[in-house]
């Protein structure tokens, strides 16, 4: 070793380490071996960008967390229409502008798009997608009952929808117009011509399906989700012109598919006591599983089937956080 | 074994799972809490994690998976007496597993087979670690170009504007520094 001094020896033999994990030390001064045997423990000390970028991450997701939280406790609702669309944030604002709708907050989901819930009246909305997403997109039809159907049909309109038909009284007890809205669903916007604008037992803002085979999927619900029927009107030919079935304590309507009325491939989430029960009795039921129960840092422990109707059900048990 | 258990440490002890709990209790009711609990054991996951990994980037990738995971379900963690630290590492154990597992095969898998790491090893590395903020500025710098950033004295030299030599006697300095507190801490 001769005269070369500690700092040079001890740097020699880092270096060597440094260069390779197993590297042939190069012998050394023997009071310097504790500060190498420090110098290999360090080769392995955290970066302090990655801890404060782990650190803001987890801030960032707390936040998530704590709105989504907020969210939860403003409106509590079984089954929630996820619209899933290329043009989220064109629907947003859409749903603010001819709606009156109320942003309940906004974030990135999972896969990159916008994730973002809305509340319309009594009734929340889920909003996905975007440009960064690249999902298949589900517009959906609703069944919107607002105070003045020709108002809102107006508002839709100027708003950047285009009509299905116009407002007019049918035979069934409601004011009702449709309009298609930019991102593609499809919006029944009606109000009921007795009693109150919005009949007992419905929400401002209901799923309507139209399935081909209607029963059959009135007997999936009821198998995989429990559904309760509420009503059933059949058509002339013996199909299901209109029905309502209870999951919950939210109401899905529907009818068989016919003329422009086909079917809309949708996204729910759908809300459990139990979701791993439930994941369990819809893939019994037929359904075809997309995730399996887990849980997720926005305080759901979360499921996806879909259902032979081509429909994506998130299934959601709400946790403690 | 038990002749070096005093009425203090014992008292310290109590006080730490108090604190602890406390602390736990905090960020089942707000989120925003939580970050205490990253705070006070971010090194003890990622001293567990990277000796039982090859690269620094599988080490960063399974830590962050850890404290997602962990935050995810603080809400559902139970008071058993049980350190939080031993939770985490649980957690991180199963994050090590799984990824070993979707690792393909033939890239061979050589820490997978090391001895598992044992808790003392684990608070020592951890608490090397934070010792390393506790350096003056100078030798910090050049602990974390040195190790972490894995650059050449010359290289060192040039960032820090300072001589060659100046940098190796900071990182002799640095290194005598943090052998003289790990021993106070230590042993």
């Amino acid at each position: 070793m001769g005269k070369r001094s500690l700092v040079d020896q001890l740097n020699q033999a880092v270096e060597a380490m440094l260069a390779r994990r197993e590297a042939v030390v190069p012998p050394i001064d023997p009071n310097l071996e504790p500060l190498l045997s420090i110098a290999a423990e360090l080769r392995n000390l955290p970066s302090q960008k990655f801890k404060q970028r782990l650190r803001k991450e987890l801030q960032e997701r707390r936040n998530v967390m704590q709105t989504s939280e907020k969210s939860k406790t403003e409106v509590l609702q079984s089954v929630t229409p996820y619209l899933c669309v290329n043009e989220a944030g064109e629907l947003i604002d859409f749903t603010k502008v001819a709606f009156g709708a109320k942003e309940l907050f906004r974030t990135i989901g999972s896969a990159g798009g916008i994730h973002a819930e809305v509340r319309i009246g009594d009734s929340k909305i889920m909003i996905g997608g975007g440009g960064a997403w690249r999902g298949t997109p589900t517009p959906t039809a609703l069944h919107f009952f607002v105070e003045d159907t020709d108002a809102i049909y107006q508002r839709a309109l100027e708003a950047g929808a285009t009509s299905i038909a116009e407002p007019s009284d049918q035979p069934y007890g409601e004011r009702v117009c449709g309009v298609t809205d930019p991102a593609g669903n499809q919006w029944y916007i009606a109000r009921s011509l007795e009693g109150p604008y919005v009949p007992e037992g419905l929400r401002n803002v209901n799923l309507y399906f139209h399935p081909i085979n209607a029963s059959q999927f009135i007997d999936f619900l009821s198998r995989a989700f429990g559904s309760v029927e509420v009503a059933r009107y059949a058509a002339p030919d013996g199909t299901v012109a209109h029905a309502k079935v209870r999951i919950g304590d939210s109401v899905i309507e529907m009818g068989e598919a016919h003329g422009p009325y086909q079917p809309m491939p949708t996204t729910i989430y759908l809300y459990t006591d139990n979701v791993d029960a439930s994941y369990v009795r819809a893939l019994q039921a037929g359904g075809v599983s997309v995730s399996e129960p887990a849980d997720q840092p926005y305080g759901d422990r979360v499921a996806a089937v879909s259902d032979p109707f081509g429909n994506t059900w998130y299934i959601a048990t709400h946790i403690k956080l | 074994m038990n002749e070096d258990i005093s009425l203090e440490s014992v008292l310290k002890a109590n006080q730490r799972e108090t604190d602890e709990r406390s602390l736990i209790e905090a960020a089942q009711k707000d989120p925003a809490r939580f970050a205490d609990l990253y705070e006070n054991n971010f090194e003890r996951v990622y001293a567990f994690v990277v000796s039982r990994v090859r690269h620094r980037e599988e080490a960063e990738d399974l830590t962050a998976d850890v404290f997602h995971q962990a935050l995810a379900s603080i809400g559902r963690f139970e008071w058993r007496g049980v350190p939080f630290a031993a939770w985490l590492l649980r957690i991180a154990a199963n994050a090590v597993a799984d990824h070993w597992q979707r690792t393909p095969r033939e890239h061979g898998n050589p820490v997978q087979n090391e001895p598992y790491v044992s808790w003392e090893e684990v608070e020592y590395r951890a608490r090397l670690f934070r010792l390393v903020d506790t350096l003056l500025e100078d030798q910090r710098a050049v602990v974390i170009k040195r190790f972490v950033e894995q650059k050449s004295i010359s290289e060192v030299a040039r960032e820090i504007q300072k001589t060659e030599g100046a940098v190796k006697q900071l990182q002799l300095r640095a290194l005598r520094n943090l052998r003289a507190r790990i021993g106070e801490t230590h042993g």
